[in-house]
């Protein structure tokens, strides 16, 4: 029996792991399962979103005594001419739309999840969770250039967000050549500038750095700078290693091992 | 939830705003009637409706809860990219999940799923979150 500040707190971790995307679906159904089991009641409204919440995780962990659903892959015909139903009843019902696509990644037909995708984004062009898949979608296609395409209108929206700087920069630097290094470098940086504890942007900034300083296209200027930057990425790493290490006992091997990862890092002109 | 204090607090000042309103009505109407209204607000209502309006103002905001930075990024500092790629709409339901997070009882035929040890990663997981 949980007293009611116990099951404050459950009710709080749940709205946090719910407003902040976390998919731990087996902890959501142990703590879920409990709070519904025996404070029914005293949940009031946030009931129901915390039913749904549940009956998400559930789903993830296969809980069909909790879920009360089918099997999946059973039902995704039946599913398919519900959402279709849905749609004609109601044609800006949004959610209906994006079930669909699922179930066209569900089923592996990505070409096709790309394409009702867009459609839905032409219409809707403010969705970013949509954004967001979407370039998803084009990474695991490989079609990077699009994929720069969706992160650069969420970085329009969100200007502050230093992890969409950061996924685009990464982008670039896997479609490759100077130019995309180079931009993937400022966007780097400018992860950086928004949020200094990004270790992400630290190391990518590093890589490019020194990527563009080994390319032999480069004039003796831009080289210099670039290894400069790398320099200073690279003392910024070894200095945030050591930080987190500080008080532990294995820290003397694993900032020597740091060190010896970014040196081998090193991209030099074979 | 706020403690019942500043509730208190909030409901005293509101009751003695209240007050300092009726009394300076009421003030007013007596200066209408002796023929007086010259005079000017006495000195006890008007620092009565400050103070209680500063009292007022002070419990609703120790109600109200946490403050948030004015700087946009700030709060976004501790966000990573584990949750980023998770977009509740788009969930997709046929991944192994169903075979790793199932109670035991349900599927006896398959061995794999009962020869996985505990997690360790898991289990750390856990213990952060919880």
């Amino acid at each position: 029996m949980l007293s009611v500040s116990e099951m404050l707190k459950m009710r709080d971790k749940l709205r946090k792991w719910r407003e902040e995307n976390y998919r731990n679906s087996e902890q959501i159904v142990d703590v879920g399962e409990e709070l519904l089991n025996e404070h029914a009641s005293k949940l009031g409204d946030d009931i129901w979103i915390i039913y749904e919440q549940v009956m998400i995780a559930a789903l993830d962990c296969s809980r069909d005594d909790l879920a009360w659903t089918f099997r999946f892959d059973a039902i995704l015909n039946d599913a398919n001419k519900l959402y279709d139903s849905i749609l004609q009843d109601d044609p800006t019902n949004t959610a209906a739309r994006k079930r669909k696509i699922s179930i066209l990644r569900a089923q592996g037909k990505s070409s096709e999840a790309i394409r009702e995708l867009n459609e839905y984004l032409e219409q809707f062009v403010g969705d970013q969770e949509a954004w967001h898949e979407l370039s998803e979608l084009y990474i695991n296609e490989h079609d990077y250039a699009k994929a720069a395409f969706c992160l650069e209108e969420l970085m329009m929206t969100n200007p502050h967000n230093h992890l969409y700087c950061e996924q685009y920069a990464e982008v670039k630097y896997t479609q490759g050549g100077l130019e995309n290094l180079e931009l993937a470098r400022k966007y780097f940086a400018q992860a950086l500038k928004l949020n200094n504890r990004n270790m992400r942007a630290l190391f990518g900034l590093y890589m490019s750095a020194s990527h563009i300083a080994a390319s032999p296209k480069v004039s003796a200027k831009v080289k210099k700078d670039n290894m400069k930057y790398g320099a200073w990425a690279a003392s910024q790493i070894s200095r945030a290693y050591q930080m987190a290490g500080r008080g532990k006992k294995e820290n003397k091997c694993s900032v020597k091992a740091v060190e010896e990862m970014l040196e081998s890092m090193q991209i030099t002109m074979s | 939830m706020a403690s019942s204090f500043w509730k208190g607090v909030v409901g005293v000042g509101l009751f003695a705003l209240a007050h300092a309103a009726f009394s300076a009505a009421q003030h007013r109407s007596y200066m209408r009637l002796t023929e007086k209204e010259n005079e000017t607000l006495p000195i006890d209502i008007v620092l009565q409706t400050l103070l209680s309006f500063v009292i007022t103002c002070y419990g609703i905001v120790n109600i109200s809860g946490e403050f948030k930075d004015m700087d946009a990024s700030s709060e976004l500092k501790n966000k990573t990219f584990d949750t980023l790629r998770n977009h509740p709409s788009f969930y997709l339901f046929n991944h192994r999940g169903r075979v790793l997070f199932c109670p035991p009882e349900q599927e006896p035929s398959t061995p794999s799923a009962q020869a996985l040890p505990s997690n360790p990663l898991r289990l750390r997981k856990l213990e952060n979150y919880h």
